[in-house]
């Protein structure tokens, strides 16, 4: 789900660069390790310097101390921590540049090992350098500052649709296999332990048990490091992926109950009980924590219109203290996280700006980015630093029974699920999720979180913990994708989806729904659908800003996949040979909600109405995007947009007939608008209607369009009668005022008249007066909505339109 | 409603229905009655009035068309069998159906006679052909209000 930089391919200059850029590495990883025994070699200095003025200021009060004004001096003090603080972030991503530099090493190696190999060596450094290496890893700094980046990231961008299809497979993945892998290791351990042959180990039952639940858990930040670069296909990604998310609850549920246990030493049926109850409320109360402030974040983003400038940084604090408030009540933060930012994407969406999206996705990738680096390389240094205490059967036997009990628990696990799937789990799957179980970093923070004193062997667990992670990211890290080609393991489809696959998708939907209701089956797609009408209902209305709730997707993912093509055109330059690409743009934005109070249909047939205006609509892109598709796909390269003859034949002139019939009767409309004098006393709903009924002409002639200036929709849909019968399509990207207007040549080959086509926000006639102010900011806003600058290319990652 | 299920619903026929549909016995008494639940008029046949009687058939888009492919070409009535024939369609595809002699033809979940049954609720002429027009009435009909992805433009 992070975007990494494809390396370079270049040959000839790859000797050089690297070279360079590794250059620049060690010099800058000997500045770090200089600059920090430095820093601790200065303290003392500035400290006395300090007293000395002190003492000397005191005491000479009366005479002045004779001393030169300091005009240039070394404080390292006062800026120490921010200064390491950047410092490391820096050498994060110099580390990261480099790799990149050097396109054969990051083939083989995933990024997550080098980052930990780096720790590992600045870790040395910093400890021939000077004694003691910062304690940078620790818990606070983890769990606070360096995790939820990463987890919002995942969270926001969470597949929807996938997740909620296979989520009873994930929670049993992650809650029964997280128990059984904790009780698994945690008991052998133990039984381990009383052999009487292997060194003295005393370590209780529970302490095992402890140690079983931290390195149990699948940790979300290496599984996203290693599954980021072999692409595998979307299930087994959602599934390894998903689990490690939400195990977090059942291990923080483990980890302070076993932990409690060992200190008091024993555990009742009660105990047990309890722990059961905790889980549950655990994980339902982090994620309804997380859906509470998923919801206010969406409120809030409703209002703000007017202040667009900050509108990410709701996004970014709500999602923070929904985590902060779950770990307040020692509930689940990851699964507060997930819940926030899961639950108020769709509409938050809606309400913020282009901008806005824009920033908020960058923002999120780069501070999960940063976070993952430094904690990978954290991981290295602490390693350099200890406290270690190696003991070979330990840790050979943790490595040993993490491995076999991951195996079994899959397995085991996929045997039962098997049952309930329709779409069953191969063995190739499960080797694939048994072999993608990394541990990472949370489960060594945790490690790292208990108490020294009630727990002596401490050194022992982070020790095996360490050797535990390493093995994971190391061996399992590396060999996976070789594993991935040599098993044939179906990778992750790159084709994006078309409005096609998204209607078929719905009316399938529609079409299971209706056959569950027959069998009498409340099934998954009851639910689904009941979910569906009642956030289009009331949640709908509520969250998300004015007559955007109640436009039909439909719509507006057509709207949005012509946007994006708009831009890729206007990035690429094209003129007019890829106008024919370009579908029509119907003017839809301005439709005002009308008309709605009105149900048209019979009253037996309860289907939310669609007004006749909407159904005309959705009658019109249909008809014209599904015959454009066809020419669409003939060529490019065509000055005229003329009808493929052989291929269309009647069927086009038909429509053409229908089309000219049709402007001759909106002509005969628009004529009696313009003898209708201006009443401005109308009511509003009739203002309204008649406007909308006024501006629902979607071919509106170039001669009218003089005479007329009501048309001014920014992205109306023109219509030169004096071309062959051809429609026309224009869309100007932007307004005439703006510099970076783009004209768009029509098919016929002449410039577009910007005077009385396109964008007519300037023109404003007496019919027009008849808008509300509101009608026309918002028609503003909409606009400048629509024209913030192109932003980035076409995204890959979080691209796909999700049915939920 | 267990023992009238019983009386109405010979074995012979049974094992006749799980041979061409592939249902379990306890799916089809299940489905069996939830057949006669459906069937007011007790006649052993729903008509198209039955099916619009379920609530929430009445609000889904598609519900004439699902009614439709019930009722073969012309007929009004459809008795049990039809019934389960129609659902037998959307049974999941087992795997280790796969490995057993194929019947004569090819069992009525299969892949083919899925898309087969889709197919023809888009063609509604019954001409074997999607035409346009078809595909747009499908299309205004579902309910685009949907959620769908929320992707803004603006």
């Amino acid at each position: 789900m992070l975007p990494r930089i494809a390396p370079f391919n270049r040959t000839g200059f790859a000797r050089t660069v690297p070279e360079l850029g590794l250059l620049l590495l060690a010099i800058l990883v000997l500045l770090e390790g200089s600059v920090l025994p430095l820093g601790a070699a200065s303290t003392p200095e500035t400290n006395t310097h300090g007293e000395a003025n002190r003492s000397g200021a005191v005491e000479g009060h009366s005479n002045h101390t004779k001393k030169a004004f300091p005009v240039l001096s070394f404080n390292y003090e006062s800026v120490k921590l921010p200064f390491e603080i950047s410092l490391w972030v820096l050498l994060a991503f110099l580390m990261k540049l480099g790799f990149h530099l050097v396109p054969r090493l990051s083939g083989i190696v995933p990024e997550s090992c080098l980052l930990i190999v780096v720790g590992l060596l600045v870790g040395g450094l910093i400890r021939l350098a000077r004694e003691e290496v910062p304690p940078v890893l620790n818990s606070k700094l983890f769990f606070y500052c360096l995790l939820p980046p990463i987890i919002l990231d995942a969270g926001y961008f969470l597949p929807i649709r996938p997740f909620m299809e296979n989520l009873g497979t994930i929670l049993m993945f992650a809650v029964v296999g997280t128990l059984w892998n904790a009780f698994f290791v945690g008991g052998l351990l133990f039984a381990i332990c009383l052999i009487p042959q292997t060194p003295v180990l005393n370590i209780g039952l529970l302490p095992c048990l402890l140690f079983g639940s931290i390195i149990s858990a699948v940790d979300p930040v290496a599984v996203l490091a290693v599954f980021e670069e072999i692409h595998i296909n979307e299930l087994l990604h959602i599934l390894v992926f998903g689990e490690s998310l939400l195990n977090d609850a059942v291990t923080v549920v483990l980890y302070h109950l076993f932990e409690e246990f060992a200190l008091v030493g024993s555990v009742t049926v009660l105990d047990g009980f309890l722990g059961i109850i905790s889980f549950l409320i655990v994980a339902l109360g982090g994620v309804l924590f997380g859906a509470i402030f998923g919801f206010l974040a969406a409120f809030t983003s409703r209002f703000t219109s007017h202040i667009r400038v900050i509108e990410p940084l709701f996004v970014f604090v709500y999602s923070y203290m929904a985590y902060l408030a779950a770990e307040m009540f020692h509930l689940s933060g990851i699964m507060a996280l997930i819940a926030c930012g899961a639950v108020m994407r769709p509409y938050v969406e809606a309400n913020i700006s282009h901008k806005s999206h824009t920033t908020i996705k960058y923002f999120l990738k780069m501070w999960s980015s940063v976070s993952e680096t430094l904690i990978f390389i954290f991981l290295g240094v602490a390693t350099v630093e200890g406290p270690h205490e190696w003991n070979w059967v330990f840790v050979t036997a943790t490595v040993i029974l993490c491995l076999v009990s991951r195996v079994i628990g899959v397995v085991g696990l996929t045997f039962v699920i098997n049952k309930f799937r329709i779409v069953k789990l191969t063995t190739k799957d499960q080797f694939i999720i048994a072999y993608g179980g990394l541990r990472g970093a949370i489960a060594f923070s945790l490690g790292f979180l208990l108490d020294e004193h009630h727990f002596k062997m401490r050194n022992i667990f982070l020790t095996a913990i360490i050797t535990v992670v390493f093995f994971t990211v190391f061996v399992q890290g590396m060999t996976i994708k070789p594993l991935v080609e040599l098993l044939a393991v179906k990778k992750k489809q790159e084709a994006k989806r078309s409005i096609n696959e998204e209607i078929h998708t719905q009316f399938l939907d529609h079409l299971l729904t209706g056959i569950e209701d027959i069998c009498g089956h409340y099934g998954h797609h009851h639910w689904k659908d009941k979910l569906n009408r009642f956030n289009k209902k009331y949640v709908k209305g509520f969250l998300i800003v004015g007559e955007r709730s109640k436009e039909p997707q439909l719509i507006a993912f057509y709207h949005k996949m012509e946007m994006k093509q708009a831009i890729q055109m206007v990035e690429s330059g094209g003129g007019s040979k890829l106008a024919s690409a370009m579908p029509s743009t119907v003017s839809m934005q301005n439709i005002q909600p009308k008309n709605q109070a009105a149900p048209l249909k019979p009253k037996e047939r309860a289907l939310p109405q669609l007004s006749k205006g909407r159904e005309e609509e959705i009658r019109k892109i249909l008809r014209t995007n599904l015959q454009r598709t066809r020419q669409r796909l003939h060529s490019y390269n065509r000055h005229t947009l003329v009808g493929d003859p052989e291929e269309e034949g009647i069927k086009d002139l038909i429509l053409k007939k229908q089309m000219r019939i049709e402007l001759d009767r909106k002509i005969k409309e628009m004529a009696n608008h313009l003898t209708v004098p201006a009443r401005t006393q109308d009511s509003p709903t009739m203002r309204r209607a008649r406007l909308a009924s006024g501006r629902n002409t979607d071919f509106i002639p170039a001669q009218q369009q003089k005479g007329n200036k009501n048309s001014s929709d920014p992205q109306s849909f023109t219509v030169k009668p004096s071309a062959d019968g051809v429609p026309v399509i224009q869309v100007d990207l932007a307004s005439p005022q703006s510099p970076d207007s783009v004209n768009l040549f029509d098919e016929t080959g002449q410039p577009a008249q910007n005077d009385d086509q396109g964008l007519m926000m300037k023109t404003k006639s007496s019919e027009s007066d008849k808008r509300s102010e509101k009608d026309d900011l918002r028609d503003q806003q909409k606009l400048m909505r629509c024209l913030s600058d192109p932003g980035p290319a076409a995204e890959e990652d979080e691209d796909e339109p999700f049915l939920p | 409603m267990g023992s009238r299920a019983s009386t109405l619903l010979r074995e012979e026929e049974i094992e006749e229905i799980k041979k061409e549909t592939g249902f379990s016995h306890s799916q089809i008494t299940r489905l069996y009655s939830r057949f006669t639940s459906l069937d007011k008029g007790e006649n052993g046949t729903l008509s198209r009035e039955d099916f619009q009687r379920i609530p929430e058939l009445a609000i889904n888009p598609l519900g004439d068309r699902i009614i439709n492919a019930f009722f073969p070409e012309g007929e009004d009535q459809v008795n049990f069998k039809g019934f389960m024939r129609t659902l037998a369609h959307f049974r999941p595809i087992e795997d280790n159906e796969k490995n057993k002699n194929l019947p004569a033809s090819e069992p009525l979940n299969s892949r083919t006679n899925k898309l087969l049954f889709a197919f023809r609720l888009y063609d509604l002429d019954r001409d074997n052909k999607i035409s346009r027009d078809e595909l747009l009435q499908v299309l205004e009909k579902v309910d685009v209000e949907q959620k769908m992805s929320i992707r803004f433009l603006h």
